[in-house]
């Protein structure tokens, strides 16, 4: 399952930190909302990480990564 | 402390008193850790103080049940208006939307040539010097000419404005509010003249924020603001911008003249500079409270609210709540969720000219530790930090010039 970042509207209050951190995935538009707010975003692999860095950069919490595949464990459940 | 109101301690600690330097943040986090919320009886109408993170975060975002009818839990009766932000609900989204795009991102790239230019004018000024008080020789000119610049006005006139914004604070917090009332009204005068002058010969409003305050329409089919209105915004900008950047560059200022190391680190990797005016405003938030009324009875987690009660968002608690920040009382780059930090506040009312901010405070930083990267503060003299609005009242610093 492709990973998604949800960009929730309603709580979205333009702080800017989500699309500095993630440029490559993000943008600000003309008042500095992130471009995509209201959107599940699809995240490529390679993105996964600017993904994780903008959930976790987001003061309103407004931002979920969805469906990110869990970090691989070995068979006795440890890492 | 053994008076109780619901089970929660009264406190007693007048934030409006001045300290050491950092000295509020000890009494914020000494009563955060005594008790998740207090009743303080320190004004006339007291106030519940928020003072955990997570419970700060939801009063900023619950803005139906903690409303904009009060701003300053220290001053709930303000004596001055302020546009946007104490209006509520869809009547301050449309004002935002007018102002918004002067303080994005773009907008703010677009002024940081000037900003710079003008940022190593002052420092070239003071160098030969060997020494200078930062806060009112430097903290106070450049956000000054930054923000008459970004506003299409001519920096000169930052040579009164600057006094007139002095006076203004200085009335404010330390109650003499007949000095803040002449000085607002000497900056609501100079303002006047220039909205009317825009009347008459419009600039472009993609660029000019008082042309297009002129023009602007508060949604579809509706009212232009009035001229009355127009100098509320520009004056509550001049308060809102001015003062925080000045005070924030005094405590980065006053940390970095005492940690070699860190000094050291911003001298060493300028790219290391966006990061650390992030963790500069955590560590140091100079608003340390919102003020917001209750608007109906409200259950929190132990806490019951009426309606009319007041409430202390404690933004200086907030940040250095260690149930969010390990080791808050410490600056480190490149902490974990430092961005998560609620020096510009939260919610709809978030602070409108945190890119401004950031981008001013990255410059000095940058620019100053090129041209002046070793300094101490200069005399014995004790440093004296203001309370309501946190700022250090004077920084010598001193270098070998």
């Amino acid at each position: 399952m492709t990973a998604r970042l949800r960009l929730d509207a309603a709580r979205c209050t333009g702080h800017g930190r989500c699309y500095t951190v993630a440029p490559d995935l993000l943008s600000d538009d003309e008042e500095g909302f992130v471009e995509q707010r209201g959107t599940d975003l699809p995240v490529p692999g390679p993105l996964l990480g600017q993904a994780a860095d903008a959930e976790s950069a987001c003061p309103e919490m407004a931002i979920t990564l969805l469906d990110a595949a869990p970090a691989p464990t070995t068979t006795d459940g440890e890492p | 402390m053994s008076e109780q109101i619901q089970q929660c301690p009264v406190s007693h600690t007048d934030y409006r008193s001045t300290t050491a330097p950092a000295g509020h943040y000890d009494l914020l986090d000494r009563e955060r850790e005594a008790s998740r919320y207090h009743f303080s009886d320190t004004t006339e109408r007291g106030f519940w103080m928020l003072t955990r993170y997570d419970d700060v975060l939801k009063g900023f975002q619950n803005p139906d049940t903690f409303t904009n009818d009060v701003t300053s839990a220290l001053n709930p009766e303000r004596g001055i208006d302020l546009l946007p932000q104490q209006l509520g609900g869809e009547e301050h989204a449309r004002l935002r939307r007018v102002v918004n795009p002067y303080f994005s991102p773009a907008a703010v790239r677009r002024m940081e040539p000037f900003a710079t230019a003008r940022c190593v004018e002052l420092i070239e000024e003071l160098r030969p010097l060997g020494r200078c008080d930062f806060v009112a020789e430097f903290a106070i000119r450049y956000p000054t000419d930054v923000f008459l610049d970004l506003l299409g006005l001519p920096t000169s006139d930052g040579a009164f404005f600057v006094p007139w914004v002095e006076d203004v604070f200085g009335g404010i917090f330390t109650g003499d509010a007949e000095r803040a009332r002449s000085a607002s009204a000497n900056i609501t005068d100079y303002f006047d003249a220039r909205v009317r002058e825009r009347r008459r010969n419009p600039l472009d409003p993609a660029v000019d924020l008082v042309s297009r305050l002129v023009q602007a329409r508060r949604g579809a089919d509706e009212e232009p603001l009035t001229h009355d209105e127009i100098l509320t915004v520009c004056l509550t900008l001049t308060m809102a911008g001015l003062d925080t950047t000045r005070s924030a560059l005094g405590y980065m200022f006053w940390h970095l003249a005492r940690h070699d190391d860190d000094r050291a680190t911003l001298i060493g990797d300028p790219d290391a500079v966006p990061a650390a005016v992030e963790e500069f405003i955590r560590l140091y938030p100079l608003v340390i409270q919102a003020g917001r009324e209750v608007s109906r009875p409200v259950e929190l987690d132990g806490l019951r609210l009426d309606a009319g009660e007041v409430v202390w968002l404690g933004i200086g608690s907030a940040n250095r709540d260690p149930r969010k920040f390990p080791e808050p009382g410490t600056f480190r780059l490149g902490r974990k969720g430092v961005n998560q930090h609620l020096g510009f506040g939260a919610g709809p009312h978030r602070c409108l000219g945190m890119h401004l901010a950031r981008v001013e405070l990255a410059i000095v930083l940058r620019e100053w530790h090129r041209r002046i990267p070793h300094y101490r503060i200069a005399s014995d003299a004790p440093l004296v930090e203001r309370g309501s609005q946190l700022t250090l009242m004077s920084l010598p610093l001193e270098w070998d010039a």
